[in-house]
């Protein structure tokens, strides 16, 4: 009996989607031929116009209902722990590191979930000017993030790749390559989750591809490097983000309080305390 | 009907003597350029020459970052309770020498001595008492594990707040353990410079502070330094953007504080006396050279006549002249640059169609002086309505619905600022809420405080100053 193999698209704007530019590349496992969409620039386009929307839309809700989607996100992986394992085996790795790394990225679901309704606690406060006025600093989130992952296979390395910015209501563009079977793979969670569409798009691809138009993009408002880039191509993605005073953040902290630092606005409200 | 005669009140020079000529301050000493060169400081009220100061050139760069890096090793030794007390030592005597201070920047920067006395000098005291508490705190400040500082920092400031921007830069810088080079604006050298002489009364271990003078080139070779960890630049976007290209595929960290076109909006239902003050007060406040200025008015329309009406009336009273009168409200441009770029934002106002009203008041015959402009009938899509003019040229907008006001508020690639006007409490917090702005004025405009984080969104740049939040632009987390 043969074998049914699944297809893997993106995931752009709550609907999985092969690549405009119908180019594919192709990832073997276990024997198996994966043909997986090659991102093109106007598939980071559209999927940008996706992103936007979702920021609002991600961004629109409250703190407490942000914090069940993503607790519901640990109960979705949880539920599909073992097909995770065995792709994470059919990769090469050890079935005791994988369950090790399902185990890792669930615990660190549940303690982002836990964050959204108290980083602003932690990262805001009142001011004490002298004068009588109240002067309070709180932050807004920074508005679409693109992510790239780390070039290693593991679930919880492309969680903390995407939990910061998405517990603050951002919404992230998260893109693959050496990961991109798997990314594909969490993007069914992630649409079991009653995440909006567009609040969490995922792609993969050549990053060498689109890193002009990633860093070029205006409505880009943070480019999140998690892995070194080759061939000066840091440099390049810095140069293109200084003609918009886009924010480029490379291999950023990804535990505590100061992973999450890097995706806020500070805004600090005055008014007058009189009769 | 009583003759009101007009009595000046001329604060006196005499406290301040400005040498003829400065040199640059490196390790604690004060030393000549190794450039030889020098540029001329005048007095953009008179046009008199005031001093000349350092054209300092790559060598001189290069002993100053030497200096940073040697000053680093000993400012890194010292415990925090010891910075603590160097940067309460310096606010004591900044607060001992105001007044001196005060007529210095007014003669150098052409802003009036009302402000400089009463606004710039208590701030500049302000901002290095406030970091000097933080300096033995660093550990409580933010639950972050391991922030350390970046070493040397190279520090860019502009002229409109001088000696403010130096506090905004070096008290923070040193509270965190950093060691810095700062280069002032060209045009406006001579309080830094004296800030130096406040350095060495206070015992400053030497390289802990070096100050530099210069014009654009030297700032280039702070900011290409090979031993620069850090650079902070405030000044307009068009550099900043240069800056941050300069340093991509660079270890090196950047905070910039850039340019601004800000939004004041005023709803039907403010209290439209106290909205037209702190309108006058948004835009001409230091003669409209401020990033933040409230530079579009945002009038509900059905107040849009009223206000206009009352707001005219009440800049005709402004005062315009002599930097040091103590009735002055609007004193000179900073330079003759500066008067000729606002002079063509205008004269592209009234060809594009604005309707221009300009106060009518005698301006002094020598200096740079630019009259008090409100421009009405603009469309959004006008250079007046989208560019920073950086002058006392205020453009007014109008809209129908608070979302329309958010929209035109946010419609601009800066997002330094904004204000908004209103007696309803849940219409400001709404507002407030969907203003992009590092900043959001209610009922007020332009305050300013040690404690208070200052910084844009978007093009307006990133990093924060001022606040606990102030603290992060000069610490990295390391692992």
């Amino acid at each position: 009996m043969i074998d049914i193999k699944k297809t893997y698209k993106n995931y752009v704007d709550g609907k999985y989607v092969r690549s405009e530019s119908g180019k594919t590349y192709t990832k073997e496992l276990k024997n198996e031929f994966y043909e997986l969409p090659l991102t093109s620039r106007k598939d980071v386009r559209d999927t940008v116009t996706s992103s936007k929307s979702g920021f609002n839309k991600w961004n629109g809700l409250t703190p407490y209902t942000r914090m069940q989607i993503l607790y519901r996100l640990s109960e979705m992986i949880e539920g599909n722990k073992e097909s995770y394992i065995e792709l994470l085996v059919s990769h090469g790795i050890s079935k005791q590191k994988a369950n090790k790394d399902i185990e890792l990225a669930i615990e660190n679901i549940i303690w982002f979930a836990g964050l959204a309704d108290k980083w602003e606690q932690l990262a805001g406060n009142l001011n004490p000017v002298s004068e009588e006025y109240f002067n309070i600093s709180h932050q807004n989130p920074i508005g679409v993030v693109f992510s790239l992952s780390s070039s290693t296979v593991s679930l919880n390395d492309l969680l903390l790749s995407l939990l910061p910015p998405l517990t603050v209501g951002c919404s992230v563009i998260s893109y693959s390559e050496e990961s991109s079977v798997l990314a594909l793979k969490f993007a069914e969670d992630i649409n079991n989750s009653d995440f909006p569409p567009g609040s969490l798009n995922i792609l993969t691809g050549n990053f060498e591809n689109i890193l002009d138009d990633v860093s070029k993009h205006v409505e880009i408002n943070l480019v999140a490097l998690h892995r070194e880039i080759e061939n000066n191509g840091l440099k390049r993605i810095q140069e293109n983000a200084s003609s918009s005073v886009k924010r480029v953040v490379s291999l950023p902290s990804i535990s505590g309080l100061s992973s999450i630092l890097p995706y806020l606005e500070t805004k600090t409200v005055w008014h007058p305390k009189g009769t | 009907m009583v003759d009101w005669q007009y009595s000046e009140s001329i604060e006196s020079p005499d406290i301040v003597s400005i040498k003829k000529k400065y040199t640059n301050y490196i390790g604690g000493k004060f030393v000549e350029p190794k450039s030889k060169k020098y540029i001329n400081t005048i007095s953009p009220s008179t046009e008199e020459l005031l001093s000349k100061v350092p054209l300092s050139n790559e060598q001189d760069i290069n002993s100053s970052v030497k200096s940073a890096k040697e000053g680093f090793e000993v400012w890194s030794k010292l415990t925090p309770n010891q910075r603590s007390r160097y940067l309460f030592k310096i606010a004591r005597l900044i607060q001992e020498r105001s007044r001196e201070f005060a007529v210095l920047e007014s003669l150098d920067g052409g802003k009036p001595i009302k402000e400089s006395r009463d606004f710039d000098l208590p701030q500049v005291a302000a901002n290095f008492f406030y970091f000097a508490g933080w300096a033995d705190k660093l550990d409580l400040s933010w639950a972050t594990k391991s922030l350390k500082p970046y070493g040397v920092v190279g520090q860019i400031i502009p002229w409109n707040f001088p000696l403010l921007m130096l506090a905004w830069k070096i008290a923070p810088a040193l509270a965190t353990g950093n060691t810095v080079v700062l280069k002032p604006a060209e045009t406006t050298p001579l309080t830094a410079l004296l800030f130096a002489e406040i350095c060495e009364q206070a015992g400053l271990p030497p390289g802990v502070v070096n100050i530099v003078t210069g014009d654009g080139s030297t700032g280039s070779l702070i900011v290409n330094h090979k031993d620069i960890n850090k650079i902070a630049f405030t000044g307009s976007t068009q550099v900043g953007k240069l800056i941050q290209n300069s340093l991509a595929g660079r270890d090196v960290g950047l905070t910039l504080e850039l340019g601004g076109k800000a939004a004041n909006i005023v709803y039907e239902d403010a209290a439209i006396d106290q909205a037209v003050e702190g309108v006058v007060n948004g835009i001409f406040f230091n003669q409209g050279h401020v990033c933040c200025a409230g530079s579009r008015l945002l009038l509900q329309e059905s107040i849009h006549d009223q206000f206009v009406k009352k707001l005219e009336k009440r800049m005709q009273s402004l005062r315009v002249g002599n930097p040091l009168d103590k009735n002055t409200d609007i004193g000179a441009i900073n330079s003759k640059e500066q008067l000729d770029k606002i002079t063509s934002l205008v004269n592209e106002g009234v060809e594009d169609g604005g309707e221009l009203f300009q106060t009518q008041c005698e301006l002094p015959g020598n200096g740079f002086w630019f009259r008090p402009s409100l421009f009405t009938n603009v469309q959004p899509s006008y250079s007046i309505a989208r560019e920073e003019i950086f002058g006392p040229v205020l453009t007014t907008l109008t809209f129908r619905t608070p979302e329309e006001a958010v929209e035109i508020a946010n419609n601009t690639e800066y997002g330094l600022s904004a204000g908004v006007w209103t007696e309803k409490g849940s219409k400001i917090l709404w507002t407030a809420d969907r203003l992009d702005a590092g900043v959001v004025w209610a009922n007020t405009f332009n305050k300013f405080d040690p404690s208070s984080p200052f910084g844009g969104y978007k093009e307006s740049g990133f990093g924060r100053e001022g606040g606990r939040h102030g603290l992060l632009s000069y610490l990295k987390a390391s692992s």
